[in-house]
């Protein structure tokens, strides 16, 4: 069977299933926070299914920019429905550690297939979402040492969950890869 | 009949607050104003509370946030929801610095510090308190591309959907005797049944989805155009009632650029 070449919708790099299937990676993040966020109250928790997702965006979608864009959507859609505590800072939440993921991926395309990659580049980027926080303290002129303690506690709590969360993301992509319901993703390094 | 718990009648405000920065419809001067003043106003009085060192500097910025928010008729106890999280990371910080420096000169600085964190949220809330979804999307649409907004709003649609087929295959997946129930996730070893009986499951429709909305949208040509297209049907002739004996001519469809708000109602 002939493949007519697919139209690209966003940034000369999408196409509107690609796109989409984005999208959903977003939903799924709303979803966990909408859930957890009424039944959990351990700190750091939420990066548990949101490292997860923009991992899995990632491997199901192996193009640079993937995992910002849902980062983009998430951080537009939690500002829309009203999900931020933090107002507009939602942005650098979500993009932070997005901008992290695919700078792995540009780096080491198939990171998403290695657990020991993936719990690396998962832990790191919770980890560096941290420091959305820590920029308002330092600036507010926190003590520097206090300041590097709250960072160190809190992002040792998201680089934790991040990386539990992170060790399930290979598994999940090579079967999806097996039943070919994703590309391979090997010569994407655009 | 039983009031619903949280809830005051009368002329007083209700406390329907369910969540932190949820939106509350008030007719309040704060209601009223354009979201761009409030993004204005918002960034101003975060930056001032970054820049504020001295405590005259600080009680008045404090003064202002409050008029500014209890001008939005939102109530204290809206106020709490809010700053619930930032007031236990107060304890933490101020814990901190008095640790860190001994109470008599750690006291200050952490009460400083942990009240200019407070007043650098608090505007943000207020923004989104009073600024219904509407106005947000209608200004959204101003600053971001058609096409991002497109997935923005469809992720945001797509929310019940995902939902309901989270809750279908956790149903169907229990049956199987898949380890789900929220008990059962509190224990990491089940967390195994959680990624493969649900989120595999969860993806692999949600590919499907994606394939069949990409499908749908294509079919009806949207994306082929730079600008935001609609479907015009004053193009297509007058409604045709379908007779066997006379077949009726079909007009194909045009594709318009959008142009006012008229046109909008039958978008692609």
């Amino acid at each position: 069977m002939m493949h007519t070449p697919e139209r690209m919708f966003l940034w000369r790099r999408f196409t509107l299933r690609e796109g989409i299937l984005l999208g959903f990676c977003a939903t799924f993040i709303i979803l966990a926070r909408a859930g957890l966020r009424l039944h959990l109250h351990l700190p750091g928790h939420v990066m548990f299914f949101t490292m997860f997702f923009f991992l899995l965006a990632r491997g199901c979608v192996p193009k640079t920019g993937s995992a910002t864009l849902v980062g983009l959507i998430v951080s537009l859609a939690s500002f829309l429905l009203g999900m931020g505590t933090k107002g507009p800072a939602v942005f650098v939440k979500f993009l932070l550690p997005a901008l992290l993921v695919d700078c792995a991926g540009y780096i080491f395309p198939a990171f998403v297939t290695s657990v020991v990659a993936c719990v690396l580049v998962g832990s790191v980027s919770a980890a560096v979402r941290a420091l959305s926080d820590t920029w308002i303290e330092w600036l507010s002129g926190m003590d520097t040492e206090i300041v590097l303690q709250k960072t160190i506690i809190t992002a040792s709590l998201f680089a934790l969950y991040a990386g539990l969360s992170a060790l399930a993301v290979p598994s999940i992509i090579r079967r999806l890869q097996r039943n070919g319901l994703i590309d391979q993703g090997e010569d994407e390094k655009r | 009949m039983k009031k619903p718990a949280g809830k005051k009648t009368g002329h007083k405000l209700s406390r329907t607050s369910v969540y932190a920065c949820q939106y509350m419809t008030r007719d309040s001067l704060v209601h009223q104003l354009g979201a761009g003043w409030k993004i204005a106003f918002c960034t101003l009085l975060s930056a001032l509370a970054v820049g504020a060192r001295t405590p005259r500097e600080l009680l008045a910025l404090v003064a202002v946030t409050l008029i500014y928010y209890f001008a939005a008729r939102l109530t204290p106890f809206d106020l709490w929801r809010d700053i619930k999280f930032f007031v236990y990371q107060a304890v933490v910080v101020i814990s901190l610095y008095c640790l860190h420096s001994g109470l008599s000169k750690g006291l200050w600085p952490g009460i400083r510090t942990s009240v200019q964190v407070i007043l650098f949220y608090i505007p943000g809330a207020v923004l989104l308190r009073t600024t219904s979804t509407g106005d947000m999307m209608r200004g959204l649409r101003r600053v971001v591309p058609y096409r991002l907004s497109f997935l923005v709003f469809v992720s945001i649609r797509f929310v019940p959907f995902f939902f309901r087929e989270l809750d279908e295959i956790s149903t169907a997946q229990r049956l199987r005797g898949a380890r789900l129930l929220p008990r059962q996730l509190l224990d990491p070893r089940n967390w195994g049944d959680l990624f493969h009986c649900l989120l595999l499951p969860l993806m692999v429709r949600a590919l499907k989805t994606a394939e069949e909305v990409s499908l749908s949208a294509e079919a009806r040509e949207f994306g082929r155009r730079k600008q935001r297209t609609y479907f015009d049907v004053s193009l297509c002739g007058e409604p045709a009632v379908r007779s066997p004996d006379k077949p009726q001519p079909v007009t194909p469809p045009l594709l318009q650029p959008c142009c006012n708000r008229g046109q909008l109602n039958r978008k692609v």
